[in-house]
């Protein structure tokens, strides 16, 4: 090889990692940067942008990019398409690498070196890092690094990523790196005339340049580097006469390259005594793979995900909130009332807290993720669930979303991150939030004991099934959101995919122990960038929300009226009543005027006016005003429509006990005396809320993971609609067979 | 499990192979992208296989090639033709 090295490390800016997933890049990225990382988004797509900074041995600062793992050039899915496009200088946010380092799996050589074949025809300045190295000579196998480099043209540098062997000589190495000479390997001689026919028509290139740029034309691949070439009139013409298609092209240079491989391998690789199928992977693999063992442990694994996402986080949850309020309180308790105070504690704090106390569950599904990513056992869940989610057009990878959602869709949606294919993860993150959420249970419980509970069945023969019958209500509430979901991703299975089959070929990644450090990095970069992104739209839209619960005030006249009204009830002391007792009473009747101010405040603002304003739209399907404003509130968070109807019913605190606001829900009539709640209205109810989208929080991370308004906009339309048209005839079908 | 090959040569494609046998990869077909990256991921003419198990719920199909281990769907392995290596035939209807 006759190629000098490329530069003083001075001259070096930028280098970038390269490599297949699970060739350990991002192992070697931290141990190259250590804590001086950076992680934001290429921007409009939700691919991760990982930059770092390292010191070389001249004391020389250089960035490091860690691109996204990619079994080639040629770009399956956007992840893939980043990775090409920075490496071949296509992205104009991203300055083109002045070194690439190519980073080798030395356990799965033969399949790595594939990349590593199309690496070097970029012809610029390369080193080959050979990672893990140790788990090759634990099989008995050696691989030639000397002869490696002799065999590519550029340095080889071995390296053991996560305990940092080898990484100075590799810092050390970046100044020598070469540009690779390498011949790019030959098709067979049919193939020869259509490659030269078209490089010819090719202007102003070196000929080699031209016959690499023929041959990916003729292979038919897209990348936007080949565009302006194709757009050549000499270049379309010369396409146009040849004579192959272009998958014949495309698969004999693949072959062409293997056969190199080959040949690289069998030079370089000392096998040992080493038998395929007798790892330590394998014999894992033939219990956790197991037709019975392997769904027993998958299933026990999926159960304590779902425990810990659903209790565990509970009290952490609860903790996040008080500790919210307790700030909020030692701001704003010393406060007199007024607009201001209001701000602050139910705006500004209350916002706060709705984004924190997603957190705990966002941080255990994180951690859940990354020992299950690392340690190479989240492929093999999705190869044991593939089958059944396949069906419905998802994907294996599918299965952690959706159990996570039953929790909370937020987690759930931004666990599709680990589904590589753009369809399957869209379809995933639209039908997530069909799952029920622990935020759904509030409302459940109140419909269900209001109108399926005690105060209905009392005395009749249904006494003794209460249980049953509740459970049986929330049960069917689960059944709907999946039934909801499964319907809708088949239906993005025929229009979105529009008949292209996403194939599900993935690799099984060797059994690795999960590096603490790196479940801990990705735990924190995760939470950080929920807390800073899909936080501050979460914080904006719930100050929104507050203001319009707020304003416009209810006018001195009104509250007079209102405290009027109040007043005019006797207050009755009984005559034996203790001073502590009458001043409970008191106490009491003044929290009731309380309570009735906030009430009329409520139904004067802007939330209260949208309640009326849109009964008659939602008169069809049972629901009066106070509903409505329920429903506009419940787009903070569901679990808030509870609290909304207890200042619209002017009940107080539902927190401990929601017993006096069922009896007041069950109370409230129409002015002609007809009941506004009845068992059909809950039922509707809960299917609305089943199937509604009413989350901006969820909201929120759907634009962040999707980058974008208009996927989020369409989940929340789509949603909606379907809620309003199944609680439209469940209440008018219902109530017309079992009366109102 | 031990069933007569087919008789048609031609109709002999991965996802028809039993756990425990092994192949040669003659030819893939198919839709350029999917073809493409079975070809990429080594699955070229001429390279071994074995077909290691399937998936509890019978589909997808686990194989080792060129050492590494590789989930596909019953129809992408469809797409790969091959011909037996093993003595015993192993195919399935």
């Amino acid at each position: 090889m006759t190629s000098a090295p490329a530069a003083a490390s001075s001259a070096i800016r930028t280098i970038a990692l390269g490599g297949n997933p699970n060739c350990g890049k991002t192992t070697l990225f931290n141990a190259l940067t250590g804590l001086r990382q950076k992680v934001a988004n290429y921007p409009g797509i939700t691919v991760e942008k990982k930059t770092g900074r390292c010191t070389l041995p001249d004391g020389h600062v250089i960035d490091v990019l860690d691109l996204p793992g990619t079994y080639s050039l040629v770009a399956n899915s956007p992840d893939e398409q980043v990775a090409m496009e920075v490496l071949r200088g296509l992205r104009p946010d991203t300055p083109v690498p002045d070194v690439i380092v190519a980073v080798v799996d030395a356990s799965n050589l033969a399949r790595n070196l594939f990349l590593v074949s199309q690496l070097i025809e970029l012809r610029r300045p390369m080193v080959v890092a050979l990672n893990m190295s140790d788990i090759a000579s634990r099989r008995g196998q050696s691989v030639d690094a000397v002869a490696l480099a002799r065999e590519l043209g550029v340095p080889v540098i071995p390296v053991v990523g996560h305990k940092g062997h080898g990484v100075d000589a590799l810092k050390a190495a970046l100044a020598s790196a070469t540009v690779p000479t390498l011949p790019t390997w030959p098709l067979p001689d049919q193939f020869a005339t259509a490659v030269s026919t078209v490089g010819k028509a090719i202007p102003a290139l070196p000929v080699d340049e031209r016959e690499r740029l023929a041959r990916r034309l003729l292979a038919q691949e897209t990348a936007a580097d080949l565009a302006a070439v194709r757009a050549d009139p000499a270049v379309s013409a010369a396409l146009t006469s040849t004579v192959f298609d272009g998958a014949a092209v495309m698969q004999a240079d693949i072959e062409a390259r293997y056969h190199w491989i080959d040949q690289v391998v069998a030079r370089v690789v000392q096998p040992g005594a080493f038998k395929p199928g007798s790892t330590l992977t394998d014999r894992v693999d033939a219990v956790l793979v197991h037709p019975v063992f392997g769904l027993a442990i998958f299933g026990l694994i999926m159960a304590t995900l779902f425990v810990t996402l659903f209790l565990v986080a509970d009290p952490l949850m609860g903790m996040c909130e008080s500790a919210v309020a307790w700030l909020g309180e030692l701001v704003t308790g010393k406060m007199d009332g007024g607009t201001l105070k209001s701000l602050l504690a139910d705006g500004v704090f209350a916002g706060v807290g709705g984004v924190v106390v997603f957190v705990p569950q966002i941080a255990l599904l994180f951690l859940f993720l990354a020992i299950l990513e690392d340690s190479g056992y989240l492929a093999r869940a999705a190869f044991l669930m593939d089958r059944l989610l396949s069906k419905v057009g998802l994907h294996g990878r599918s299965f952690i979303p959706m159990l996570s959602s039953f929790a909370c869709a937020i987690p759930g949606v931004m666990a599709t991150r680990t589904i590589e294919s753009r369809n399957e993860r869209l379809a995933t993150i639209l039908v997530a939030p069909f799952m029920s959420c622990s935020a759904r249970l509030p409302v459940y419980g109140l419909l269900i004991g209001a109108f399926f509970g005690t105060a209905m069945f009392a005395g009749t023969p249904y006494e003794p099934y209460i249980w049953l019958i509740q459970g049986g209500i929330m049960l069917a509430c689960y059944v709907l959101g999946i039934l909801a979901a499964v319907v809708t991703a088949y239906g993005c299975k025929l229009f979105l995919g529009k008949g292209a089959v996403t194939p599900f070929i993935l690799e099984l990644p060797t059994y690795k122990f999960p590096q603490p450090g790196e479940v801990v990095r990705q735990v924190w970069t995760n939470t950080a960038k929920f807390l800073t992104k899909a936080g501050t739209i979460i914080f904006c839209l719930s100050i929104v929300l507050w203001a319009m619960a707020y304003f416009p005030r209810l006018p001195n006249d009104k509250i007079l009226e209102v405290t009027n009204r109040h007043n005019a009830a006797p207050l009755v002391i009984p005559a034996d009543a203790t001073v502590e007792q009458e001043a409970e009473i008191r106490d009491a009747r003044a929290a009731e005027l309380d309570s009735a101010v906030a009430g009329a405040q409520l139904e004067y603002s802007i939330s209260g006016r949208i309640g009326h304003t849109i009964e008659p739209v939602i008169a069809p399907l049972g629901y009066d005003w106070k509903i409505g404003v329920g429903l506009i509130a419940a787009f903070a968070a569901r679990e808030v429509f509870v609290s909304n109807l207890a200042v619209v019913y002017s009940v107080g605190d539902v927190e401990e006990d929601a017993t006096p606001l069922e009896d007041a829900i069950r109370a409230d009539t129409y002015d002609n005396g007809k009941p506004v709640w009845t068992p059909m209205v809950a039922v509707s109810l809960l299917v609305w809320f089943v199937l509604a989208m009413q989350c901006i929080s969820t909201t929120a991370v759907v634009r962040r993971e999707t980058g974008g308004w208009s996927w989020p906009l369409f989940q929340l339309v789509y949603m909606n609609v379907v809620a309003y048209v199944a609680a439209l005839i469940t209440y008018q079908v219902g109530s017309r067979i079992f009366g109102g | 499990m031990n069933a007569p090959l087919p008789t048609l040569p031609g109709a002999l494609t991965l996802d028809r192979f039993a756990p425990g046998s092994q192949v040669q990869v003659l030819n893939v077909t198919g839709a350029l992208p999917i073809r493409r990256r079975l070809l990429e991921m080594g699955l070229c003419p001429g390279v071994a296989v074995d077909v290691i198990r399937r998936a509890p719920l019978g589909d997808p199909l686990e194989v080792r090639v060129r050492g590494y281990l590789l989930s596909l769907r019953l129809d992408q392995a469809a797409q790969v033709s091959v011909a037996s290596l093993t003595t015993t035939p192993a195919a399935v209807a």
